[in-house]
C-alpha cells in the first residue's frame, strides 16, 4: 500500500511548482484570508514573498531596497485585499500592485537623487576630525537612547522615523491606531530630546 | 527595519474579514442611483428648460444629450474596472467613441458670459448661474466618486481619476442640458478636468509627504 504515496508526493510537488496551480492555490488562500483566516493569510504572504523579491530585484539593486520594496508591496496587498475577486486570476492582480509600488519607489528615488548632491572630498570640512568621530558617537548614543524607550514608543519611532513607513502602513503593521502611533512618536521624540539635552548639559 | 517575516506575522495576526468590492457594473449602478437622486432634486428645484420639447426635435441637440450621458456612463464603468488591480488599461478606450460624438457637438455658450452689463448696472451673467449649477451637481457626484474609488489611490490614481472626472463631466453635462438653456459642455469639461489635473498634480508633488 506504499505505492500510492510514492506517486502522490511527486504529483503534489509537481502541482506546487506549476505556475497555474500555484496561482489557484494563492487565489484560494486569498479568498480565505478575506474571510478572516489568519493562517491562510500568513501562508499566502509567505509564499508570495520570494516571488515579489524576484520582481523587486529586477528594478532595485541594493538588497535593503529590494526588501523595502517587498514590504511596501505586502502592505499594499494588505490595504486593498478587498479588491481581489476570487473569480479572477490572482497573478495579474498581484503583479499590477507590485509593478505600481516598484514604479512609485523608482520615481521617489529619482526625486531624492535630483535633490541630493554627491558628497565630494572637498565638501568634507572636518576630515578625520573630532567632529566626524563625534557623529559616529551620536549614532551610538541615539541607538542606545531609542533602545531605552518603552516598547510602544520604540516600535513607533522605528516604524515611522527609521523605516519611514507612513502612518497607515505603520498602523496596519502594528495593529495600533494612527492616533496612538502619533502620541507614541511624539512622546518618544520628547523623551529623546530630553535625553540628549540633559547629556549636553552634563 | 522590521524584517519581512515579522511584518507578515503582524499582518496575519489581525485576520479581520473584509467585504469584497462588488462588481464594477453593480458599483456603477450604485453611483448612477446617487446621480439619479441629485438630478431628481434638481428637477424639483429647477424644472426642465422651457424649450426642451422643441429642442428635442433637433438632431444635434439629441446627439449631444445622449453622447454626454453615454460618455458619463461608459467612463464610469471604465473607472470602476480600472480601479481593480490587474485589469487591462485598454478599458480607458471604452468612453472614447461616445466622447468623440459629444465633443463634435459641443457648445461653448456658457463659457463666455460671466458678467452682464445692462441698464441696471453690472450683474452676474448666465455663466455664473451655469457655474453654480455645475458645482451643485458635480460636488455630490465628486464626493460619491471619492468614497467609492478611494482604494484606487494605491495604484491607479491618474487613469481612474481621469475616467471618474470624465464620468462626472458627462453626467453633469447631461443634467445641465435638461435644465439650462445654454450649452455648458466646455465649462463643465474644463472645470472637472482641470480640477482633476490639479489634484493629480498636487498628489504627485506632495503625495510622498502626505503619506508620511
Amino acid at each position: 500500500m506504499t505505492r500510492p504515496n510514492l506517486t502522490v508526493v511527486p504529483h503534489v510537488q509537481q502541482q506546487r511548482d506549476d505556475p497555474a496551480s500555484r496561482e489557484v492555490d494563492w487565489s484560494i488562500l486569498m479568498a480565505r484570508a478575506q474571510e478572516g483566516n489568519g493562517a491562510a493569510y500568513a501562508r499566502l504572504l509567505t509564499e508570495i514573498t520570494p516571488y515579489l523579491r524576484v520582481l523587486a530585484s529586477r528594478r532595485q539593486r541594493q538588497a535593503s531596497d529590494i526588501e523595502d520594496a517587498v514590504q511596501d508591496i505586502l502592505l499594499t496587498v494588505h490595504a486593498i485585499r478587498s479588491t481581489y475577486d476570487p473569480a479572477r486570476p490572482f497573478g495579474p492582480w498581484l503583479v499590477a500592485i507590485a509593478n505600481r509600488r516598484l514604479i512609485d519607489r523608482i520615481r521617489r528615488q529619482y526625486r531624492h537623487r535630483m535633490m541630493e548632491t554627491p558628497l565630494m572630498p572637498e565638501h568634507e570640512t572636518a576630515a578625520n576630525s573630532v567632529a566626524a568621530r563625534d557623529e559616529t558617537a551620536d549614532h551610538a548614543r541615539l541607538a542606545a537612547a531609542i533602545e531605552a524607550l518603552p516598547e510602544g514608543q520604540k516600535q513607533a519611532i522605528r516604524m515611522l522615523k527609521l523605516n519611514e513607513l507612513s502612518l497607515n502602513e505603520a498602523s496596519a503593521a502594528s495593529g495600533l491606531s494612527i492616533a496612538s502611533l502619533k502620541v507614541s512618536t511624539h512622546r518618544a521624540i520628547a523623551r529623546l530630546r530630553d535625553a540628549f539635552l540633559s547629556g549636553a548639559r552634563k | 527595519m522590521i524584517n519581512t517575516p515579522d511584518l507578515i506575522a503582524a499582518l496575519a495576526a489581525q485576520p479581520k474579514p473584509v467585504r469584497r468590492l462588488g462588481s464594477p457594473m453593480l458599483r456603477s449602478l450604485g453611483w448612477l442611483a446617487v446621480a439619479g437622486l441629485v438630478l431628481t432634486v434638481l428637477a424639483v428645484s429647477h424644472k426642465l428648460r422651457p424649450d426642451f420639447g422643441s429642442r428635442m426635435q433637433d438632431t444635434t441637440f439629441q446627439l449631444r444629450l445622449f453622447a454626454s450621458a453615454a460618455t458619463g456612463v461608459l467612463a464610469l464603468i471604465a473607472a470602476f474596472i480600472l480601479s481593480i488591480p490587474g485589469r487591462s488599461r485598454l478599458w480607458l478606450l471604452l468612453p472614447v467613441p461616445a466622447a468623440l460624438v459629444w465633443v463634435a457637438n459641443i457648445g461653448y455658450q456658457c463659457l463666455t458670459n460671466w458678467v452682464d452689463i445692462g441698464p441696471t448696472g453690472m450683474t452676474t451673467g448666465e455663466t455664473a448661474d451655469c457655474f453654480a449649477t455645475l458645482v451643485i451637481i458635480s460636488l455630490p457626484l465628486g464626493l460619491t466618486t471619492h468614497m467609492m474609488l478611494r482604494h484606487a489611490r494605491h495604484f491607479a490614481t491618474s487613469s481612474v481619476a481621469f475616467m471618474a472626472s470624465l464620468a462626472i463631466s458627462g453626467v453633469t453635462a447631461f443634467a445641465m442640458t435638461l435644465f439650462h438653456a445654454l450649452d455648458a459642455s466646455v465649462l463643465i469639461l474644463s472645470f472637472n478636468l482641470v480640477t482633476t489635473a490639479v489634484f493629480i498634480g498636487a498628489g504627485l508633488a506632495f503625495g510622498a509627504a502626505v503619506r508620511r
